[in-house]
């Protein structure tokens, strides 16, 4: 598989997490390519393989076997130093329970990517005024996380995975934690970031209300790519994702 | 940085009723070897002082020959012409006064019961304007113009044994520089306590005059000399050594601190037990601290797992912890040394006294110093023991797996 024009190849991965003597397959020789400004879903039921998924793209996870390129480098190979300057440049995150740092404030918060980027002061400021803007937070940005809702820190969770601009951002259930209302706003928002900044999204899920907004899904099943669904209908897509 | 170190700061206090504990902890720790360590200083000070002013002066000279061989008879290796002596010596700044001395002994009787005594002679008015004052159970000084009866005064341990109050008169036997025996009557006109039960039961002071027609010789044993400071000894014996040169007689001198051997054997024993105070503190902190930052970082392990997800390097996690830790010891010094200082103003403020240490019969003032020495080594001592106690949690907290971390519940 020529990889190299992807912005994300995943070339025949398999991940054993070693369990006493025996050891547990979380993905069996998994292949998928993700090219730039893509919308992607990885669904799947619990224990299918999505967060391990998540995981050896966002370079916080080694696979056993196979390869994994982003923007054509083959983060397999590289070492430790290397893939935490690969995650803090290239890669995003949004977590499930939003992992904010309490004892910041949502802008601090935001500005936590630039400062490991050690970007200047004045830089900081202003993207991350522009990151908060774009999530609709501008107004609560002195607030610290636990004065916000939950949408609203997931909302700040997003802000934090754009502002340094990567090339990918990896989200592992992000609405999980969220109500429909809220869910609704995230999801709208991410494909917006999605449209108009031409970011890639990728993010685990088995919230339907997701995935009726979402072009591309991935479905596994026992570590394993049941399906993967391009420019199909939402009503295809869900009937496939029920089934 | 200045994010990086905020972030620190306001992880300190994250938890509030931890970081109190721990600042009591380190502050009490702090504050404790304040304590200690003001009220040894204290201690030593004025142990110094009385060694001092109790007639060891700061400076002594004697001929060079009374330490290389003991006396065959009485003054035979003393200094001849004293007031030569004496003339070059005032010649120096801070000295506030010379006073020649004579040590000898011999018997006391009061007719009845006989006794051994060590005696001294002394010039009063030298030793008075030197502030060198014996204290006094009963009775006064030795006058210095004295014509009539040879004036004494006794110990308060010989003044019980012999049965003798003020007025009434002692014989005195001692052995002449020529090796002959001559004795004296002396007057008790002053009854001392020196703070030390063994000389209370053999002190005996005459007049200088009265010892040298007992003993029949003008030399003294050696020439004290006292101070406007204390601190002032090193500079005045580096100017006086080329001074006492060219002199018939090869003299040699000796600061307090060398012929106090008593101060530096209460000082060593002190100074250790100082230290083993300071060694037990620094483990409690230790071991306590190094609890608590695990604790710490084990409630914080989805957040380490984050940072280190977003491209934090794993050194960073090291000085934040370490950092973390530092900012704790440094506050909890903080409130040690302040806490420390305001207990020690009202220990002072309470004239605190302890009973008299063994030897002794003067109950002991309770009083703490400030001492910047032991406020700076303790602080240090505390950020030590911390740096060292986050060692272990910060690198526990760098080398957490990102997936298992924020995999942590």
């Amino acid at each position: 598989m020529q990889s190299t024009d992807s912005l994300v190849s995943v070339e025949n991965v398999s991940r054993v997490f070693a369990m006493d003597h025996s050891g547990v397959k979380a993905l069996d020789d998994v292949s998928l390519r993700v090219d730039s400004g893509e919308f992607l879903a990885i669904s799947g039921p619990s224990g299918s393989g999505k967060s391990t998924l998540l995981n050896l793209i966002g370079c916080i996870d080694r696979p056993t076997i196979g390869r994994i390129r982003l923007e054509g480098t083959d983060t397999t190979t590289l070492s430790a130093a290397q893939t935490t300057e690969l995650r803090r440049e290239k890669i995003g995150f949004v977590f499930q329970t939003f992992n904010l740092i309490p004892v910041f404030t949502a802008a601090e918060n935001v500005e936590y990517p630039l400062l490991v980027q050690q970007i200047n002061a004045r830089e900081r400021r202003m993207r991350v005024g522009a990151a908060l803007e774009s999530v609709g937070l501008a107004a609560r940005a002195s607030h610290r996380p636990d004065l916000l809702s939950g949408g609203e820190r997931q909302r700040v969770a997003v802000a934090r995975a754009i502002v340094h601009r990567p090339a990918l951002v990896l989200a592992d259930e992000p609405t999980a934690n969220l109500d429909t209302s809220n869910a609704t706003q995230l999801i709208d928002l991410m494909r917006d970031l999605n449209r108009s900044l031409g970011l890639t999204f990728i993010f685990s899920t088995h919230d339907q209300r997701l995935l009726e907004h979402t072009p591309r899904i991935v479905r596994l099943t026992d570590g394993r790519i049941a399906s993967d669904d391009q420019g199909e209908s939402h009503g295809q897509v869900l009937a496939a994702c029920v089934s | 940085m200045a994010k990086f170190l905020l972030l620190a700061f306001r992880n300190v206090f994250r938890n509030r009723r931890r970081t109190l504990m721990s600042l009591l902890m380190v502050g009490g720790g702090v504050a404790g070897l304040l304590l200690v360590g003001g009220f040894f200083a204290f201690m030593f000070w004025g142990l110094r002082e009385s060694t001092i002013r109790n007639g060891l002066g700061h400076i002594q000279i004697f001929t060079a020959e009374y330490f290389r061989r003991d006396e065959v008879h009485v003054l035979d290796t003393g200094i001849e012409n004293w007031e030569q002596v004496a003339q070059r010596v005032r010649t120096v700044d801070h000295v506030r006064g010379v006073a020649p001395r004579i040590e000898f002994y011999g018997m006391l009787s009061n007719g009845v019961k006989s006794s051994v005594f060590m005696g001294n002679a002394v010039d009063p008015h030298a030793e008075r304007s030197m502030g060198f004052n014996p204290s006094f159970a009963s009775g006064h000084d030795l006058n210095a113009d004295s014509n009539g009866d040879v004036e004494a005064l006794i110990g308060s341990g010989v003044a019980r044994s012999m049965s003798v109050k003020i007025g009434d008169g002692l014989t005195i036997l001692a052995v002449t520089a020529d090796g002959a025996l001559n004795g004296i009557d002396v007057q008790i006109v002053g009854i001392v306590n020196t703070g030390v039960k063994d000389l209370d039961d053999r002190y005996l002071r005459i007049s200088l005059r009265s010892a040298q027609r007992l003993l029949q010789s003008d030399r003294v044993t050696n020439v004290v000399i006292g101070l406007d400071r204390t601190e002032n000894t090193d500079t005045v014996a580096a100017a006086l050594a080329p001074r006492l040169r060219g002199l018939p007689q090869e003299l040699t001198m000796r600061k307090w601190i060398d012929l106090a051997a008593y101060y530096k054997q209460v000082r060593t024993l002190f100074s250790g037990i100082f230290v083993f105070l300071g060694v037990i503190v620094f483990f409690m902190v230790l071991m306590a601290s190094v609890n608590t930052l695990l604790m710490a970082m084990f409630e914080r392990t989805r957040e380490i797992g984050t940072m280190l997800a977003m491209g934090t390097p794993r050194a960073w996690i090291v000085a934040l912890f370490m950092l973390e830790a530092g900012l704790t010891g440094l506050l909890g010094a903080a409130v040690g040394l302040i806490g420390g200082n305001l207990l020690g103003m009202a220990l002072n403020a309470s004239g605190l006294h302890l009973p008299p240490p063994p030897g002794t019969n003067v109950p002991m003032l309770f009083k703490v110093l400030h001492v910047p020495g032991v406020m700076i080594g303790s602080t240090v001592m505390v950020m030590v023991s911390l740096a060292l106690a986050s060692i272990l949690p910060a690198i526990r907290a760098s080398r957490l797996q990102i997936a298992e971390a924020l995999a942590h519940v």
